[in-house]
Formats: C-alpha cells, sequence, structure tokens
C-alpha cells in the first residue's frame, strides 16, 4: 500500500491539535492516512467534511463515505483509487493532473465526487477535457439527428405530419426508398443542368438568331428549362416542409439553391420586360452576367457529397491558414515581379513590360504552372526566376499543412462520428429493452430500483443534450415492447 | 491446490454454510486480480448481476465459485481473478459509476477479452472512448483478416494426391516462391529480364530508324526485334502455363489478379498473329490493321508483370483499391474546380479577339493544366481578369489536389508497413525451417512473434508437419504420409483403453468442450511433434508407424479446424496465443462440468509442448513428492495423459495457466506445483538446454515457476521476481517457442551424437521414449520416478534456472 508522507512543515502548526486529526481511508481497496490540516485547506472538499463531522454520528458518516470500520476508524469509499491518486494532489499541490490513461469524462465524475472544483484542474489537461467534451457534444448531436430521422412523431395534425413526412422525403435520403430516388434524381438534373451549361457555348452546336448572334440550341434550351424546373420545384417544396422558415432561407446550401435557380428567372423577365425598362445592349448585357451564375448550381452537387462539406468545413475553420497562404502568395509576388521587372529591363525585347503586368509572371512561377507566356530572357532574371520557383514551392507548401491537417481530422472525424452514433444508438436500444425486463422482472423491488437507478444515471451528463430524446426513444420502445406482448 | 487460500492442501472445499456466512459478514470483498487489491462493496457488484462479479455475491457453493474466480480465501474474504490488473480497473469503476471507460494506452482487443471475461458488453463502453475502441477493434480485424488470407494462400495449399504432386508442388515453389530457393531466385530474376528486355524491345520497335516498311508501304517491326519480342512471348508463355499446370487450385490461379496480367500480356501477340495470318488477303486490312494497333497496345500492360515481383506495386495497388473512396473524392474536387475555373475564364475570354477559350469545354484543358500546375502555355488568359481567374485557379488547384491526398498516403504506408511486416515474419520463418533442418537454431526474437495471429497457429501446425516431413525424410517420405484414419482411431483407442483409472476421458466430446477439444488436439499435435525424431531415432524399424499416424493425426485435423476467421471470438481474441487459451478455459468454465474444478491446478504444466512422458513426469512426480490431497488425486489421473489429455477439462486449464500463466498465479502453486513444474522445465530443458537462444531458455525456466504464496515451502520462494518479470515477456511468444522445441529435437539429435555432453540428454530422451512408445503404462508409472530421482533433487534445491538444474540432472545420470 502507499502513504502519503506527512508534510514537513506540518510541524510549524503543531500547535493546533485539531488540525492534528488524521483519517484512515481506504479507497477501492488502496489504503491510507490522512491528515487534517492538509484535508482542511479545502474545506469543502468531501474529504475534509469528513474529518470534521468524524465524532458526529453515523448518518453523515455514511453520507460522506461507503462504509466505515469504528474498530480501525476507517473510512471505506467505492472509487477508483487510480483517479483518487490524482485527485489527492489537489491538497498538496493546489492542482490537478489527470493521470495518463484515464478518460476525462471519467475523471470528471470522481472529482465531482470528492466535491473538488473543475478549476484545479490544471491547464495542460483541460485541453483533454474540451476536446473529449467536443466530441461528445458532436456525436450527441449526430445521434439527435438521427433520432430526429427515426422519429415518428404522434403529430398533433394531419399538416405537421405531411410536412414532416415531406421533409424527411427531400432532405434525407436515408430514410426511405423514395427519398433515396428523389435525391439521385435531384443529383442527375444538377450533373446534366451542368453539363448543358458547358456545352451551350460551344461554337458548333450554337445556332444563330435573326440578328446574326449566336444562341443557344433550342433543345439544349429546353433541357435547360426542365432542369431549372425540376430545381425550382425541389426548392419550394423544401421551403415548405421546412420547420424553421428563416433558419432555411440562411443555410449556406439554400443560398445556392436559391442562386442556381434564380438568374434563370430574372432573365427570363428581363427578356420579356427588359426592353421596355432599358435599351437591348444594356439587357444583353445583363443576361450574359447572371448567365455566369449558373456555375453556382455545381455546388449544389456539395449536397450529395460528404467529402465536398468536408471541404467546405475545414476550409472554414482553417481561414487563417488561408490568409497566410495568400499573404505569403501576395508578399511573394510583389517581390519576385518587381525584382523580375528590373532585372529583365536590360534586355531589349523583355516580355516585362510593367510591374503589374509581371504579376502575372510571378503568380505563374511560383505555383509552379508555367505558361511560357512571359518568361525571363536575362542571366540575372533566371536566377531570379529560379528563386521565386523554390520561394513560392515553400510559400505554398508551409500554409498548405495545417489545411490538409484540418481536412484529414475532419474526414477522420466523420467517419468516426458515424460509428459513434450507431454505437450509441445501439446503447440506447439495449438499455430501453433492459429497462423493460427490468420492469417486467421486478420482484426485488429494491435491486431493480438500484439497477434502473443507475441506468438512468448513465444517460445522464455526458449527453446531457440528448437525454430527452433517449427518455421518449426508451418510452417509445417500452410501448412498442408491451404492445407487442 | 489449495482452494482456500490459506487453507492446507488436504482441507475439504468449505462448506456452502460457511460461504454464505463469510458473505453476509462482509460488507466488502476484497477482489484481487493478477495480484492488484481491490476493495468493493458487495452492493455495487449486485447492480450488474449477470455479469461475472455479479454471478459471485450468488454462489454459495465451493463448485460454483471456483467457476468464477480462480481461488479465493473466505478468512480474508478475498476472491482471487487471473486476470491482466490493468483492464479491472476500469471495468470495476464501470460498476462503481456505471460508465465504462477503457485505459488509453490499453489494447483494444486484450481489453475486448478482458470485457468478455468479465461478462460485461462491449456496448456500454462510454461515447468518448468507444470510437477509438471500435476504430481500432475493426482496423485489428481487418488487418488480421487480410494476414490471414495471405497466410493461407501460401501455406493452405494442399495439392491432390496423385503420384506427381510432389513434383508440382516443388515446380509451384520454383515459380511462385522466388525466396524458396535459389533457383527460383534465379527464375524470378531471369523472369524480371524479359519483363524489362520486352518493353524495351517495344519502346524502340517505334523509332522510325528502325522500323521497316511491308510490300503495303505500311511500316512494319524490326525483324531483329520481332525475334525479341517472340523470345519474350515464348518465355512469357512457358511461365503462364507452367504456372497453370503446377497450381493446385486451377481456377484460383484463373482467378487471381496477377495471372490475369500475365495472361494479358501474352495474349495480344497471339491475337495479332491469328489475325494478320488469316486476313492477309482479305479486303479489310485497314480495319484489321486499326485491331491489330490496338493489340499492340495492350502489349503494354506486361510492364505491370512487375508487380509480381515487387511489394511496392502490390501495395500500391492495393491501395488504390482501397481508398478508392478518397480518389474519388480527388477527383470530384478536381471536375468540380476545372468546371467552375473553365466556365469563369470561358465567360472573362470569351470577347477577345482570337481567344482560344471558345467555348467551356474548351477551356476546360486549360483548367485541367493550370490546376494541376503543368502548364504547358498552349493556352494561357489574356485578359486582365483572366489572369487573375487563372492565378486562383492555380492555388485553388494545389489545394485541392493536397487535400485527399493524405489520407491515401497513409493508406498506402500503412498498408506498405504490413506487407513489409509479413515478408520479414515469412522470411523468419523459413529461416527457422532452414536452421532445423540444418540442425542449428537460430535465436529468435520472441516479441516479434507476438504480433501473430492464433490464426496462424494451423499454418504453424501445418508447418511443424512439413518440417516432421522434412526431418525425417531419411525414413519417411510424404506420401507415407497418408494412413487410414481407421489408425488413428484405433490408437487413440488403444491409448485410451490402457487408461481405465482415467474416469474424465469417458466423454471426450461433449458438445460444449468441441472447440476446447479441437485446439487441445491443436496443441497436442505441436507437442508432439517434438518427440517424433527422438522416436524415430532411437527405434526407426520399430516404431517408424508411429509418426506416421500421428502425422495422419494431424492431417487429418487441420481441415476440420474451426475457421478462424468465422469465429469472431478468436478473431477479437487473435493478438496472442494467450488471450486464446484464456478464451477456451472460460468456456470450459461455463460448461459448468464438474470435472473442470476437481482437478485443480496440478496439472499446470506451464510448458504444454513437452512431450507426452513430461507431463507424466510432472504429475506423478507430483504425486509422489505430495500425497494425499489433490494433489495425488491428479497425479493418479496423470496416469493416462493421452486420455486427458484428450478429454478432460482439466487440461483446459492446464493450457489457460500455460498461455497466461505469466500472470502471477500465487494461489496456483502448492507445494506440489514447485516440484512438479520444476521437473517438467527441467525435462523440457533437456530438450532446449543449451541449443536454444537464451530468451527461450529463460522461457522455460520461467514457466515453471510459478510465484508462490505465503504458504509455501521457503526452498521455492527462490522462484521468485526473477522470473516473473521476464516470464511475463516470453510467455507471449508460445508459438515461436513451439517451433522452437519442435525443432530442438531433430536438431539436438543431430548434435547429440555430436557433443558428449548432449548425448546423456538424448539417451534420456531416447529411453523415454522408448518407453512411451512401446509401453505407455510403464514410462508412465516408471518414468517419473527416474526423472525424480534424477532431477527432482535439484529442482527443490536450485529451481533457478534449468542450466543448474540439467547439470544436477546430468550427475545423476
Amino acid at each position: 500500500m502507499w502513504t502519503i508522507p506527512k508534510p514537513r512543515y506540518k510541524n510549524c502548526n503543531s500547535l493546533d491539535t485539531r488540525d492534528e486529526a488524521e483519517i484512515a481511508v481506504n479507497i477501492g481497496g488502496v489504503k491510507l492516512v490522512l491528515y487534517g490540516d492538509v484535508l482542511n485547506r479545502y474545506p469543502e472538499s468531501r474529504l475534509a467534511e469528513l474529518i470534521n463531522c468524524s465524532t458526529l454520528s453515523y448518518d453523515i458518516i455514511y453520507s460522506l463515505c461507503d462504509d466505515y470500520d469504528p474498530g480501525k476508524r476507517e473510512f471505506y469509499f467505492d472509487r477508483d483509487p487510480d483517479a483518487f491518486r490524482c485527485i489527492i494532489d489537489v491538497y498538496y499541490f493546489g492542482e490537478i493532473h489527470i493521470k495518463r490513461g484515464i478518460c476525462p469524462i471519467c475523471f470528471i465524475k470522481e472529482m465531482e465526487f470528492w466535491k473538488i472544483d473543475q478549476s484545479y484542474l490544471d491547464e495542460c489537461c483541460k485541453s483533454d477535457l474540451t476536446e473529449k467534451e467536443e466530441e461528445l457534444a458532436e456525436i450527441a448531436n449526430k445521434v439527435k439527428l438521427i433520432l430526429d430521422d427515426l422519429d415518428v412523431v404522434p403529430s398533433f395534425n394531419r399538416s405537421a405530419r405531411y410536412q414532416k413526412s415531406l421533409w424527411k422525403l427531400m432532405e434525407k435520403p436515408e430514410s426511405s426508398l423514395p427519398a433515396r430516388i428523389i435525391a439521385i434524381a435531384s443529383f442527375l438534373f444538377v450533373l446534366v443542368s451542368s453539363l448543358v451549361m458547358c456545352v451551350g457555348t460551344i461554337p458548333e452546336v450554337q445556332m444563330e438568331d435573326d440578328e446574326g448572334d449566336l444562341v443557344e440550341h433550342p433543345t439544349l434550351e429546353a433541357i435547360e428549362t426542365t432542369c431549372i424546373g425540376w430545381f425550382t420545384v425541389e426548392y419550394l417544396l423544401r421551403f415548405m416542409s421546412s420547420p424553421n422558415k428563416l433558419h432555411f432561407f440562411l443555410s449556406f446550401m439554400n443560398i445556392i439553391d436559391f442562386l442556381a435557380i434564380m438568374p434563370f428567372y430574372v432573365v427570363l423577365t428581363l427578356t420579356y420586360q427588359g426592353t421596355a425598362m432599358m435599351d437591348l445592349a444594356k439587357v444583353q448585357q445583363a443576361v450574359q452576367a447572371l448567365r455566369i451564375m449558373r456555375i453556382a448550381r455545381i455546388f449544389k452537387l456539395a449536397r450529395h457529397s460528404s467529402g465536398l462539406q468536408t471541404l467546405t468545413y475545414a476550409l472554414k475553420r482553417s481561414f487563417k491558414e488561408l490568409g497566410l497562404l495568400l499573404m505569403y502568395m501576395g508578399i511573394g509576388i510583389f517581390v519576385f515581379s518587381a525584382l523580375g521587372y528590373t532585372l529583365e529591363q536590360s534586355h531589349p525585347d523583355t516580355l516585362f513590360s510593367s510591374i503589374p503586368q509581371s504579376f502575372w509572371w510571378a503568380i505563374i512561377t511560383m505555383t509552379t504552372v508555367g505558361y511560357g507566356d512571359i518568361y525571363p530572357k536575362t542571366t540575372l532574371g533566371k536566377c531570379n526566376a529560379a528563386i521565386s520557383f523554390l520561394c513560392g514551392v515553400i510559400a505554398i507548401a508551409l500554409p498548405i499543412h495545417p489545411i490538409i491537417n484540418n481536412f484529414v481530422i475532419f474526414y477522420n472525424k466523420q467517419r468516426l462520428l458515424e460509428t459513434a452514433a450507431k454505437h450509441e444508438l445501439e446503447l440506447m436500444e439495449l438499455q430501453s429493452s433492459e429497462d423493460s425486463m427490468v420492469k417486467a422482472t421486478r420482484k426485488s423491488g429494491a435491486l431493480g430500483a438500484l439497477e434502473s437507478s443507475m441506468r438512468t444515471s448513465r444517460s445522464d451528463n455526458s449527453i446531457p443534450l440528448i437525454e430527452e430524446s433517449t427518455r421518449t426513444f426508451k418510452s417509445r420502445k417500452y410501448c412498442s415492447e408491451t404492445e407487442s406482448f | 491446490m489449495n482452494k482456500g487460500g490459506s487453507r492446507s492442501t488436504t482441507s475439504l472445499p468449505p462448506e456452502p454454510v460457511e460461504i454464505i456466512r463469510s458473505k453476509a459478514h462482509y460488507r466488502r470483498v476484497r477482489l484481487n486480480v493478477g495480484g492488484l487489491l481491490h476493495e468493493v462493496l458487495w452492493r455495487t457488484l449486485d447492480r450488474l448481476p449477470r455479469t461475472r462479479l455479479g454471478k459471485l455475491r450468488d454462489c454459495n457453493t465451493h463448485e460454483s465459485l471456483m467457476e468464477i474466480c480462480d481461488d479465493y480465501s473466505l478468512d480474508d474474504n478475498e476472491y482471487f481473478f487471473d486476470r491482466h490488473p490493468g483492464a479491472f480497473t476500469s471495468i470495476l469503476n464501470f460498476y462503481r459509476t456505471g460508465k465504462l471507460h477503457m485505459m488509453e494506452e490499453m489494447c483494444a482487443l486484450s481489453f475486448s477479452q478482458e470485457l468478455d471475461f468479465w461478462g460485461i458488453d462491449e456496448i456500454y463502453l462510454e461515447s468518448c472512448c468507444q470510437a477509438r475502441y471500435h476504430q481500432k477493434k475493426e482496423q485489428m480485424n481487418e488487418e488480421l483478416k487480410r494476414e490471414a488470407e495471405t497466410m493461407r494462400g501460401r501455406e493452405g495449399e494442399d495439392f491432390d494426391t496423385t503420384c506427381c504432386s510432389e513434383k508440382q508442388k516443388k515446380l509451384w515453389d520454383l515459380l511462385e516462391k522466388p525466396s524458396s530457393s535459389l533457383a527460383a531466385k534465379v527464375l524470378a530474376i531471369i523472369s524480371i529480364l524479359f519483363i524489362v528486355l520486352s518493353t524495351i524491345a517495344l519502346s524502340l520497335n517505334t523509332l522510325p530508324e528502325l522500323q521497316d516498311i511491308d510490300e503495303f508501304g505500311q511500316v512494319t517491326d524490326n525483324p531483329q526485334l520481332a525475334h525479341v519480342e517472340a523470345v519474350c512471348i515464348a518465355w512469357f508463355t512457358m511461365e503462364y502455363l507452367l504456372r497453370f499446370i503446377s497450381s493446385p487450385s486451377k481456377w484460383k490461379f484463373f482467378k487471381g489478379p496477377l495471372n490475369i496480367i500475365d495472361l494479358l500480356a501474352i495474349l495480344p501477340y497471339y491475337v495479332t498473329i491469328f489475325l494478320t495470318e488469316s486476313n492477309k488477303s482479305v479486303l479489310q486490312f485497314q480495319n484489321v490493321r486499326r485491331v491489330v494497333q490496338i493489340f499492340r497496345i495492350m502489349r503494354i500492360l506486361r510492364i505491370l508483370k512487375l508487380a509480381r515481383h515487387s511489394t511496392g506495386l502490390q501495395s500500391l495497388g492495393f491501395t488504390l483499391r482501397r481508398s478508392y473512396n478518397e480518389l474519388g473524392l480527388l477527383i470530384l474536387f478536381l471536375a468540380m474546380g476545372i468546371m467552375i475555373f473553365s466556365s469563369l475564364v470561358f465567360f472573362a475570354e470569351k470577347d477577345e479577339e482570337d481567344t482560344k477559350f471558345k467555348s467551356i469545354p474548351a477551356s476546360f484543358w486549360w483548367a485541367t493544366i493550370t490546376m494541376t500546375t503543368v502548364g504547358y502555355g498552349d493556352i494561357y488568359p489574356k485578359t486582365l481578369l483572366g489572369k487573375i481567374i487563372g492565378g486562383l485557379c492555380c492555388i485553388a488547384g494545389v489545394l485541392v489536389i493536397a487535400l485527399p491526398i493524405p489520407i491515401i498516403v497513409n493508406n498506402f504506408s500503412e498498408f506498405y508497413k504490413e506487407q513489409k511486416r509479413q515478408e520479414k515474419a515469412i522470411k523468419r520463418r523459413e529461416a527457422l525451417e532452414r536452421a532445423k533442418r540444418n540442425g542449428s537454431i537460430i535465436s529468435m526474437n520472441m516479441k516479434e512473434a507476438f504480433a501473430r495471429s492464433v490464426e496462424l497457429i494451423d499454418v504453424v501446425v501445418e508447418n511443424n508437419g512439413e518440417n516432421m516431413g522434412k526431418v525425417q525424410d531419411n525414413h519417411l517420405s510424404l506420401s507415407h504420409r497418408k494412413e487410414t484414419p481407421k489408425r488413428t482411431t484405433s490408437e487413440m483407442g488403444s491409448t485410451q483403453s490402457l487408461e481405465p483409472s482415467s474416469p474424465d476421458k469417458a466423454h471426450p466430446a461433449s458438445p460444449q468442450q468441441l472447440n476446447t477439444q479441437k485446439l487441445e488436439e491443436m496443441y497436442n499435435k505441436m507437442a508432439k511433434t517434438q518427440s517424433q525424431p527422438n522416436l524415430n531415432s532411437k527405434d526407426k524399424g520399430h516404431l517408424s508407424k508411429a509418426p506416421k499416424k500421428r502425422d495422419e493425426i494431424e492431417m487429418g485435423i487441420i481441415p476440420t479446424e474451426p475457421a478462424p476467421t468465422t469465429d469472431m471470438r478468436s478473431m477479437s481474441s487473435i493478438d496472442s496465443f494467450m488471450s486464446c487459451a484464456a478464451d477456451f478455459t472460460e468456456s470450459a468454465r461455463f460448461s459448468h462440468s464438474p470435472s473442470t474444478i476437481v482437478p485443480g491446478r496440478v496439472s499446470t504444466n506451464p510448458v504444454l509442448e513437452t512431450t507426452l512422458e513430461h507431463e507424466a513426469m510432472v504429475s506423478s512426480h507430483s504425486a509422489t513428492k505430495v500425497p494425499g490431497g489433490r494433489g495425488s488425486k491428479h497425479g493418479l489421473f496423470s496416469d493416462s495423459p493421452r486420455g486427458l489429455r484428450f478429454s478432460n477439462p482439466l487440461k483446459n486449464r492446464s493450457l489457460k495457466v500455460n498461455f497466461k500463466g505469466g500472470d502471477a498465479d500465487p494461489s496456483s502453486s502448492s507445494l506440489a506445483q514447485g516440484p512438479g513444474g520444476g521437473a517438467l522445465s527441467d525435462s523440457s530443458a533437456l530438450s532446449a538446454h543449451s541449443l536454444m537462444s537464451p530468451e527461450v531458455s529463460v522461457y522455460t525456466t520461467a514457466s515453471s515457476k510459478t510465484p508462490p504464496p505465503e504458504t509455501l515451502i521457503p526452498t521455492v520462494f527462490t522462484f521468485h521476481d526473477a522470473s516473473i518479470s521476464k516470464f511475463i515477456d516470453a510467455d507471449t511468444d508460445e508459438e515461436e517457442h513451439l517451433h522452437d522445441s519442435s525443432g530442438t529435437n531433430a536438431s539436438q539429435r543431430l548434435l547429440g551424437k555430436a557433443s558428449p555432453k548432449l548425448s546423456s540428454y538424448s539417451s534420456h530422451h531416447r529411453v523415454a521414449n522408448h518407453l512411451e512408445g512401446s509401453q505407455r503404462m510403464l514410462g508412465n508409472s516408471v518414468f517419473p520416478l527416474e526423472a525424480r530421482s534424477g532431477g527432482g533433487q535439484g529442482n527443490h534445491v536450485l529451481s533457478r534456472g534449468e542450466r543448474s538444474r540439467s547439470n544436477t540432472h546430468n550427475e545423476s545420470k
């Protein structure tokens, strides 16, 4: 067994007799002797309470510890000794470090039991904890989403139920076969419309209209209209079925959807009504500009690919690194284009006519693309080009690493979350079935109650978010099972 | 065995009343798990009544208690479990807090076994830990499955029983396993050279200077190069055909990806010849030419033949197959980028006169070349807007390509590492085999073998079988192995009939024990392989049938072994032998067969691979040492070691201790145990000593020593510390050790003739084998006595290392 040596400075205040009190504690089999003066440094903690009330009645003692051996004056706690070893540190050093290997979440529970504030946990271990907590929260969110999907809420009225099922049909491809078909169809429409947009620009496919301008082929136009029609219907259905309209309207995916269909209608109104307001040339220009916005529909693919979502997420998270990348590139471009420009001045027919002109060259060189439309001709210029190329590689490679890291982390996390959520659901199912079993066989009341209380305490704190849903899930489950009996 | 901890060995198990009283008396219970003491309230354990600890509360009889825990002491209110103490902390916390967390440094697989043992469903793992757990487990399972597949692919080639099967096998080895022999290596190198040569010829053929012009005015191949090509193709064809002929399973061969590549490399040539010859005068010559051209291009595929000779290429292929998800992502990213930037640049550049961005599809090319940062410069933007878009396109391209690649790289490096490891393992095994053949044992790193899976067991068994064949080559050819199964059974029957005193063997095939039995048999076989060479050396003519029979047992049983891949449990418990053994100990425990409990632990011979007479020696030894009590009981039983092995669940226990006995088991050693173990290691030391690597010797020592309880006689105390730590290490390496010991005898036999010191050992062995072979009963009863007189004394006093012990032995001889 191990004991904590009595601190040396104890001798200094040894006059205080009350602090002399020492208690023997047994934590899950590990016995040690603790001194009152040490424990009283944190009077609100469980051990301090214990030492202060050790003369009092058994009731209080038993409320504080699990067992008491009056012969040896030993208090027994049915807790994890490993965690206690770390927690006892707070009395000596004022801070707690989590021993490697103990799950932080589990450790926090122990700290709560010993009534020691979380703030004593040292910073270095806190990051671990927050990381774990974040992960848990994410899992909880995921589980909540899944549970929502599973929910066949006994709705209050018909329209709400229809709305719900429509929402599921449009938004959750996994929920049913028709939903999946709709998702695939929508995916195909996105592809087709993107292809049509590209093909429509090929001169051979285009046709001349009355004024000699090239316009799109009528068949392509028809396909385009169909696609837009589908997109519009889809968007409207989504909008109608969404539980929260404002939230729907502001979400990123839906803005893209909106941008994908909006140009078409604007162009339509402009061509039919615009001539009345402004002259033809301007209308055409506006139409041209709006056509570019059709590109936005490619982003609609992101709805169907988790990889793309991860990309956007990773880019969002690594905003700083992206800025860094651009900054490095910007500095490099400025420096090397200016250098290149000055060094190339000596050559009679130089391609570097101005510094802004040589920006282009700098970008193309630094990103190692190298079209060859502009290239240095003097020796010094060539040396500069070589250096700029090297610097470009480094400038790109350095900030890209954290971005990649972010991406990989999110990518892996996404997979991890999926398994975790699945597992959580299984766990809930198991618990609910066990609960019902306990209820069914509840003869020895005390034991059953203990068990069930322990079970309910399981889902309490780690995932508070889903507690509600768990309960409904359980009760539903239970109902269905009892019905089946 | 001292059931009651401090109780003496002769005392009876405590009455149920006592147990109930003890349980009622204490509110708490002390759990000793692998040496670590835990104290917990009974109330806490009641929370999960269906788990192992929960059941502990309800057990009121000695037998049921012994089923649940490994030992207990009512006086101390202490229950002993022979399990890993590390995992138990988190498991006990599950009872306390209702939350199952996993120790971070714990291996997921071993944790899962612990969970199995304690009867807790892994589903209870908290979300924060389970993600890691499942990921690791899945990954591990996948890896093991793959390894098993490759192993089976390599080793499981059973050649059918035609007369030329041996030649076929040799041919197969020659062609498929370049590392198997020098000739095979040379063949592989020649094959590589031919591939390189033919590829060079193929490229040279297209040089205009080297081409000829035929009568139609078309360019054709250079005649010299055509010859080269023909020779190469001839070689490839021959190789392919030989492979096909020698392959044990034609259909599997035909399906193999590498063989498909081979076929594709040679087919175009023949198709070309066929087409040109049959269509020479036909009108649609142009069409034929085009087809021929296509087939000529397909010749390029032969470069892929190099994959057969390079692990790197194979792992590249595997990586691509495995990370098609990420590749898809990469392509998707690129496609989206190309789409977006090409349409953007099209709109920016289209009003420029003489622009090359004529349409969006036309600018696809530009976008691709820019995003991949190739930049040919055939198309480039000229307007300011176009240039800005171009710059963005470059940066986006760099980003987009870089993102999914690390994931693919990760896959690749993982697989590559794995492949390397496997290769090393195979090489090592081959080296070991060679060493056995040559009669010298190379030093083995024991740790490494731990990584290998339990699935390899069957491979090992097979290997042993092969080794046997090789070892006995002089008097037993491979084809002789085929014996009628009747013989096996009759032999088994006879051995069993010899031992009427063994009551346990009466039910050899009770259903719950089926699995364990098979495993046992397997181990037995491994054990037996050790004794065979000696048998042969001694009684070549007389007993030459015996090895055959044993081989037959091996051959017969391997196929019937439960496929480990299909068994999740064994999958999860693959990481070590030790756990496997533990698993089936459990099953034995849960089988509720009373015989599991009775024999207790005297039979715990820690070195299973010792020969049968060794075991007999141990048990009777202990019997003679400790008359009365359980020890003697077992001693009587163990008169029939064979019968016990095959039928008696008590062996489960022995196996268990054997494989995971490293976890200090203080209670398991009684007065009888120490010397018994000593004697045993003594005998095994005889075979192993001075031939094996130091590690192995350590192992043998260590395994013979079980840490004693406080009540043990002082002489046994000398075992104490030195062994345990080493033991745990060494313990992990059972199969390697099996290898070693199975090989030792062969080498020993050889060396025994050479060195006079060793000859005494081997003669000793021969006596044993002879006795065992000719008259088992007698051997069992006589030999232990002899062993005792010889080694027994040494065991008591020395028991420090088998070196000294065997010296004693030597002197006594």
